[in-house]
């Protein structure tokens, strides 16, 4: 019997999660696109890792003007990535192995070729005409913001067929579904079961805070999305068990928690603040900006879960925080314009770093060890780089470097079927960055991953432990304690380039000796007196405190 | 050797007093507050001092005492006495008589202070224990109870006040956790600068900036609270001129010109439009303020410790602590210089120029900027550089005597900047 069918409602809290581009992972046909009988290939990888949940990106049929996020049809498989029966395979696989899979899934809008949409646009009057969001003017609802700034001008767009604007909060390609439409309501409802039925283990909720519009609002959290996602959990709870929704809603900690509910709307929300806080940290060699993010961070409810992150296929989302911030963000970590995409930075965990071996281990390290669980990016682990010179958000979408092989062993399609051209710059270029010599390298960052799931994996307080900050002088040094019970780990960070010591008030762990986690080696007992440690240039320390 | 026969030496060893060991220490008071532990106030050369000694059999020194040379005033009939504070059960016993609702397990010494003593309770409690004791109430315990009576935020209120007579002697305040010292900030974007290859400050990681431009907003609401707790009178520019002339005759020759420093404090005579005078901080510099999770708080009102109480409360320009802070940036520049190697100095000097300019441009326009300050400033820009300008000489005349006595290595800092005040003045 597989891991999988263990019973446990709350097994996401202590999951580690793995993002997954099917397109850009493995080609398992030779047609120079990733699929889905790929992917299951790969899944004896995924599991060496020890990665316990893979997230997919869109793989359901579309003209793919958005990555996948614009849906033409929610109950069939991308073609190019394969069928339904791959999709089933592709779950047994996984679960076979222990490993859970969640997919994106598009509420808000469909792509503009659905065919929802082509027969809601022929009339006012069809059975479909009130799926969309329409309208005679485009005057509507001026407080809503422009979200892709880069390439919309309004929220509205004139329909020639119907003569009339329909709306939309991301590409005009991609009308938004009308959430006041019963029907709309009903039709979500089923597209979910579909999916969870063949054995999903949850979804990834695109672009939840836009679901409704009101007069007078920014359309955002409003009251009605959180009362439809409500509905949504008591549906997926009624009829499925082990089932996880993680929402995707990029808004302040205070806002955000509105999407677990009481416990009763969504399972996991991702964390957004945290990820640019932790790289300015990093440039400002001092904790501020992550204890400050931290500390506005409201608790959540029992059984729900941040997820964290560094890295993911969008761009680094500089929406939630100031101005100031983003200024900052852009001088430090997007020197050349072209790698700013809408309000983001459009880069790779590894260049963002500069290629910093110390910086990337330290940020995962952090990323570990912080309070939810967290959602790796394919490619990061081997410290893949990106082409700031593809378009869109393609930049950080290149094929998985798998071997020094033609097409780093991605594909055996020619290269110039190959949907995107893999990385090929000496420095991040599959010639010198890939699995198959990672794997062979006992002290690649593979390898040093790979042994720090294995001992996060050792410790549920990673997970669901409580999580303090404590107070140290030396103000590049973050210092936190996880606690559960009895198990109590200590992790101390330097955020700088420089050693740094730092006194740590232990005191109420007296008599507790610490142990490092990755060697296992013990440290002097906590006595009365503060406890004195040394830091290497960007070291961190996970000590276990034992009695 | 008695227990007074101990005193001076040990006196002489404290950062927190003032000079060299005193010639003549007498007991003033004298109790056993706890088991174990002694409080005293002593005259020391005619400046009271409060003392905490803790007491244990000289033939098993207690492992708290390893490593501190300092906090050990020596032994007397087979008895160890050491400064209580060093005492985890003592500095318990301590909090116990000062606030006695409060509970507490774990407590630490917060570190070197100039002039106090803290202990830090579960990372939740400060006890700050007074030092130099002196009649009347305490400047910092006066006014960080006003300032939080006004609304002003960024204060830690006391929670606990210890007195005996009229000497305020400790008091029991929230600890700011996970908060780090203005200085302690400024260092690191120092050694980022001096560490990379940029010669702007603003192109690194490191920019302190922005934290400045907070600074200085705090600091006019702490103005603004300020002279709404205390009043406010229009500025007393011969008042302030007699004060900065005190000092200024404490001067050596090698010091500063003396003539034009006093020329440059009688300016202040001239100015008409002074601004107003209100209740100030007195000694505000980066050690003074601690960046926390929810912004910069301020610490200790006392003034600078090597003025007389009066002068220390007495009204004087929101520039004061303007000035004040400004020091501080040259200060941190020229600190993290000198941290440097020495074959790197002056290649990095320019650099330290730099980043004091940007940072003095910061905190002044975030300062300036908030609505309500200027109602306490000079209104002219003229005045209000000639105004600052003088009570940075004056801080800088202050820097010069107190590193006379504590730091001679750090004479140069102030020296260089008194130097550069009176060239820049023609």
């Amino acid at each position: 019997m597989s891991l999988i069918n263990v019973d446990d409602p709350h097994w996401y809290q202590r999951a580690v999660f793995y993002e997954v581009l099917v397109r850009g992972f493995y080609d398992g046909n030779g047609d120079g696109t990733g699929d889905l009988k790929g992917l299951t290939e790969k899944l004896d990888y995924i599991e060496w890792l020890g990665v316990d949940c893979l997230w997919l990106l869109p793989f359901y049929q579309s003209p793919l003007r958005d990555g996948g996020y614009d849906i033409s049809d929610f109950f069939t498989v991308l073609p190019e990535y394969g069928d339904l029966g791959d999709a089933v395979h592709l779950v047994e696989e996984a679960h076979r192995r222990g490993i859970r899979i969640i997919a994106d899934l598009v509420m808000n809008h469909t792509s503009e070729s659905h065919p929802w949409f082509q027969e809601s646009r022929q009339s006012r009057t069809n059975p479909k005409a009130d799926w969309y969001v329409w309208d005679d003017t485009d005057h509507r609802w001026p407080e809503a913001r422009i979200i892709f700034v880069d390439s919309e001008k309004s929220n509205w767009t004139w329909d020639a067929t119907r003569e009339q604007y329909y709306w939309h909060r991301f590409f005009s390609h991609q009308p938004d579904l009308n959430f006041d439409n019963e029907e709309v309501q009903r039709m979500m409802f089923d597209v979910i079961k579909f999916w969870l039925d063949i054995g999903l283990d949850g979804f990834r909720l695109d672009a939840v805070p836009y679901l409704y519009e009101r007069d007078g609002t920014s359309g955002e959290n409003l009251p009605e999305s959180h009362e439809y996602l409500k509905r949504l959990r008591k549906e997926v709870d009624s009829q499925f068990s082990n089932k996880v929704l993680l929402a995707e809603a990029n808004q302040w900690p205070a806002d955000v928690v509105d999407y677990f509910g009481d416990g009763d709307e969504c399972h996991m929300c991702f964390h957004f603040p945290l990820m640019p806080r932790m790289f300015m940290a990093i440039r400002r060699e001092q904790r501020m900006p992550v204890t400050e993010i931290l500390a506005q961070t409201p608790e959540i409810p029992a059984g729900c879960q941040w997820g964290i992150f560094l890295r993911n296929h969008d761009e680094l989302t500089l929406e939630m925080v100031t101005d100031e911030e983003r200024d900052y963000m852009y001088a430090e970590y997007a020197k050349d314009p072209r790698m700013r995409r809408n309000i983001g930075i459009g880069r790779r965990l590894a260049t963002l770093v500069e290629n910093d071996r110390r910086v990337a281990e330290l940020l995962h390290a952090m990323l570990f060890s912080m309070p939810g669980s967290p959602v790796l990016y394919y490619g990061d682990e081997i410290a893949m780089g990106d082409n700031i010179y593809l378009g869109d958000r393609d930049g950080v979408r290149t094929p998985m470097q798998w071997s020094p092989d033609r097409n780093a062993g991605f594909s055996r399609a020619d290269f110039a079927q190959l949907y995107l051209p893999p990385l090929m710059d000496p420095v991040h270029g599959y010639q010198a960055v890939n699995v198959e010599a990672d794997m062979r390298d006992q002290s690649s960052l593979l390898h040093w991953m790979r042994r720090m799931l294995e001992v996060r994996k050792q410790h549920s307080l990673f997970g669901t432990g409580t999580f303090e900050v404590l107070p140290v002088d030396n103000p590049s040094v973050l210092a936190y304690a996880r606690r559960q019970g009895d198990d109590v780990v200590l992790c101390v960070n330097n955020l700088s380039r420089f050693a740094q010591p730092a006194e740590l008030p232990l005191q109420r762990f007296e008599g507790r000796a610490p142990i490092e986690l990755l060697g296992r080696v013990p440290f002097p007992r906590i006595g009365e007196l503060p406890y004195f440690i040394t830091l290497g240039a960007y070291a961190f320390y996970w000590f276990q405190l034992v009695r | 050797m008695s227990l007074e026969d101990l005193l001076p030496g040990y006196l002489g060893r404290q950062r927190w007093f003032a000079g060299d060991e005193p010639s003549k220490v007498v007991v003033v008071e004298q109790d056993e507050v706890a088991e174990g532990l002694q409080w005293m106030v002593v005259d020391a050369d005619g400046a009271l001092y409060q003392l905490v000694v803790g007491t244990r059999p000289a033939h098993e020194p207690p492992h708290f005492v390893t490593g501190h040379t300092t906090g050990i005033l020596g032994e007397d009939g087979g008895l160890l006495f050491y400064d209580a504070v060093l005492d985890p059960s003592l500095a318990l016993a301590l909090l116990a008589m000062v606030a006695p609702d409060a509970q507490a397990t774990h407590v630490r010494p917060m570190g070197v202070e100039q002039t106090n003593s803290s202990l830090v309770y579960d990372d939740r409690l400060v006890l700050k224990l007074f030092r130099r004791l002196r009649p009347g109430p305490n400047p910092d315990v006066e006014v960080t109870r006003a300032l939080g009576d006004a609304g002003f935020e960024n204060v830690a209120v006391p929670s606990a006040l210890w007195r005996s007579g009229d000497l305020d002697l400790a008091v029991v305040q929230p600890f700011l956790a996970g908060g780090a010292e203005g200085w302690a900030l400024a260092l690191t974007s120092l050694r980022d600068f001096y560490g990379g290859d940029s010669v702007d400050p603003a192109s690194r990681g490191g920019d302190f900036a922005a934290e400045a431009s907070r600074l200085g907003h705090m600091t006019a609401d702490m103005h603004i609270a300020l002279a709404q707790a205390f009043g406010a009178q229009p500025g007393d520019g011969r008042a302030w001129a007699a004060m900065a002339e005190r000092q200024l005759a404490r001067l050596e020759p090698e010091d500063a010109d003396a003539a034009a420093a006093r020329a440059f404090i009688d300016r202040l005579r001239q100015v008409a439009d002074l601004g107003a005078s209100i209740r100030v901080h007195g000694d505000f510099h980066l050690a003074q303020v601690v960046r926390t999770d929810t912004g910069w708080f301020v610490l200790d009102f006392e003034g600078e410790p090597a003025r007389p109480l009066e002068e220390r409360r007495a009204p004087s320009s929101p520039l004061k602590d303007v000035g004040g802070m400004l020091r501080s940036f040259h200060y941190a520049s020229q600190v993290a210089l000198m941290e440097q190697d020495e074959p790197r100095r002056p290649e990095m000097a320019p650099r330290a120029d730099r980043w004091e300019r940007r940072n003095r441009e910061a905190f002044l326009s975030g300062y300036l900027r908030r609505p309500g300050i200027r109602d306490l400033l000079p209104r002219g820009q003229s005045s209000l550089t000639t105004v600052l300008a003088a009570f940075e000489l004056d801080k800088a005349v202050y820097e010069v005597l107190y590193e006379r006595d504590h730091r001679p290595d750090w004479l140069p800092i102030p020296r260089s900047a008194i130097g550069r005040l009176l060239g820049g003045s023609g």
